[in-house]
């Protein structure tokens, strides 16, 4: 007996049930901390930045195809973008003159009721690298990353609306979450009556819910959404999704309208992120975070 | 001893081709290391690739990792299963140590019975490795799921089905270079 338990021993080093237990706890170990809080997000980023040549290399036969592809279609593509370009490019002459008027007006109520000039904010083309597998969340990774100068908080918007807000970067990625993506919220308002709202992710088939309405809001199917410009992070202005219905409960007294996004991020390969200043949405957070424990 | 090859060979009928071993199964020769990490680093990489979106994927790097850590138990265990099951998390974004969780589970369920895996054939193996991929999957997203608040289907159970019906496949394919060098050395023996 004791032959072989000493044999065991030099054979195998730890037995499989103690490598089992010191590994099974690290793992729930990660899972709850990485759940709770962002303390791995420094070994996250570390693990990427080593498997981003791997992931390119992978993806280069893709892109490389996608490229010949491309070049095989150009002529028929740039007929059809051609065609679609010249009417929108008819509307927008349209649009332009009127907007000119527009933001001549506006500029001088502006001057008059003495309101700050708005900015026109800088935004950064990116390109889908691949989607991540997860059941969970819906994201994107994006081939440009904090050397570009996308920082976590940032919005993405394609020529819908907004798509999302950048949660993750490394040097050279950077993670999206989208608009449909539970952990996602959008300060909205509704174009129609000024109503303003926010707008939740994770409704079911990749709808957004507006969540603590009162029983009477004015809101209706058919609604668009755009951002309200709350909260610094998104700019205002951006379409975001439109209400498809409203469900309201009697006995509660609040209501929760379902909204489509109005963006497609699985139709485009190329976004834009919108260089805003996260800082300052940090700062202003900080401050009302403040304000609210003096209250 | 005599008397029963004696039998064996009077049952089988005369002839020089009834005197071949009564076991007739191969010798599993050991797989050379530099095959065995190609190939784990080979499939880790085709994973990396968007073709796992799909629901039911099978998850061919655990299913290596899991054929490996029986054959090469010395090589391949839980640690590497761990260690692959990280990369994974962090390619996916999800959180981290979910899949590290279900791999190390695989690596240890087979590891726990290769004894008995190793007396079967790849047919029999998979229907044992079929109970180890639905726990160790369904551990990882309960604790998933519990943590996100939603249950997202059973997708991951096809998944586990894929992977046990791959097994012998796989047998055949990672067994192929072992053979080979068998074949080469048939006429020395």
């Amino acid at each position: 007996m004791q032959e072989n338990g000493s044999l065991k021993l030099f054979k195998h080093g730890p037995t499989i049930e103690a490598r089992l237990v010191v590994l099974g706890f690290l793992a729930l170990a990660l899972l709850l901390v990485d759940a709770r809080w962002s303390t791995l997000e420094p070994v996250r980023q570390g693990i990427s930045i080593a498997l981003y040549p791997f992931q390119r290399v992978m993806l280069a036969p893709r892109d490389g195809i996608e490229r010949v592809k491309g070049w095989v279609d150009a002529a028929n593509e740039l007929r059809i973008e051609k065609e679609a370009l010249q009417h929108q490019r008819i509307e927008l002459a349209q649009m332009a003159t009127h907007a000119a008027q527009l933001a001549a007006e506006n500029e001088q109520l502006r001057r008059l009721l003495n309101v700050p000039d708005t900015v026109t904010q800088p935004a950064i083309a990116v390109e889908v690298l691949f989607e991540p597998t997860s059941a969970f969340n819906h994201h994107l990774v994006f081939n440009k990353g904090s050397n570009s100068g996308i920082r976590p908080g940032m919005p993405v918007i394609d020529e819908g609306g907004v798509v999302g807000q950048i949660v993750r970067v490394t040097p050279f990625t950077s993670e999206a979450a989208l608009v449909n993506d539970d952990k996602l919220s959008v300060p909205v308002q509704v174009l129609r009556n000024g109503l303003r709202l926010i707008a939740f992710g994770g409704g079911a088939d990749g709808k957004m819910e507006v969540r603590y309405l009162t029983a009477g809001a004015d809101i209706q199917p058919g609604d668009e959404l755009v951002t309200s410009g709350i909260g610094v992070l998104f700019p205002a202005g951006l379409p975001v999704a439109r209400v498809d219905s409203v469900h309201r409960d009697s006995a509660t007294g609040f209501a929760m309208a379902l909204a489509t996004p109005l963006a497609h991020p699985e139709r485009h390969r190329h976004f834009l992120v919108l260089q805003v200043d996260v800082d300052a949405a940090h700062r202003l957070e900080e401050a009302l975070g403040a304000q609210g424990e003096l209250l | 001893m005599a008397r029963r090859v004696k039998v064996e060979v009077a049952r089988k009928g005369a002839g020089l081709s009834s005197l071949e071993p009564i076991d007739a199964s191969p010798f599993r020769m050991a797989a050379s290391p530099g095959f065995l990490w190609f190939t784990v680093v080979a499939f880790w990489m085709f994973s990396l690739l968007p073709w796992r979106t799909w629901d039911p994927a099978p998850d061919l790097l655990l299913l290596v990792i899991a054929y490996w850590s029986l054959n090469e138990p010395r090589r391949v265990g839980m640690v590497t299963a761990f260690f692959f099951g990280i990369l994974m998390d962090v390619h996916d974004g999800g959180l981290l140590g979910v899949q590290a969780l279900s791999y190390t589970l695989v690596a240890y369920g087979t590891l726990k019975l290769s004894r008995r895996l190793q007396r079967f054939n790849s047919v029999v193996q998979c229907l044992h490795m079929l109970p180890v991929f639905v726990v160790a999957k369904s551990a990882s997203r309960l604790i998933e799921g519990w943590l996100a608040g939603e249950w997202l289907g059973w997708g991951w159970f096809w998944s586990a089905i894929l992977m046990a019906l791959l097994w012998p496949l796989l047998d055949v394919v990672l067994q192929m270079p072992q053979r080979r060098h068998e074949e080469g050395d048939g006429g020395a023996v």
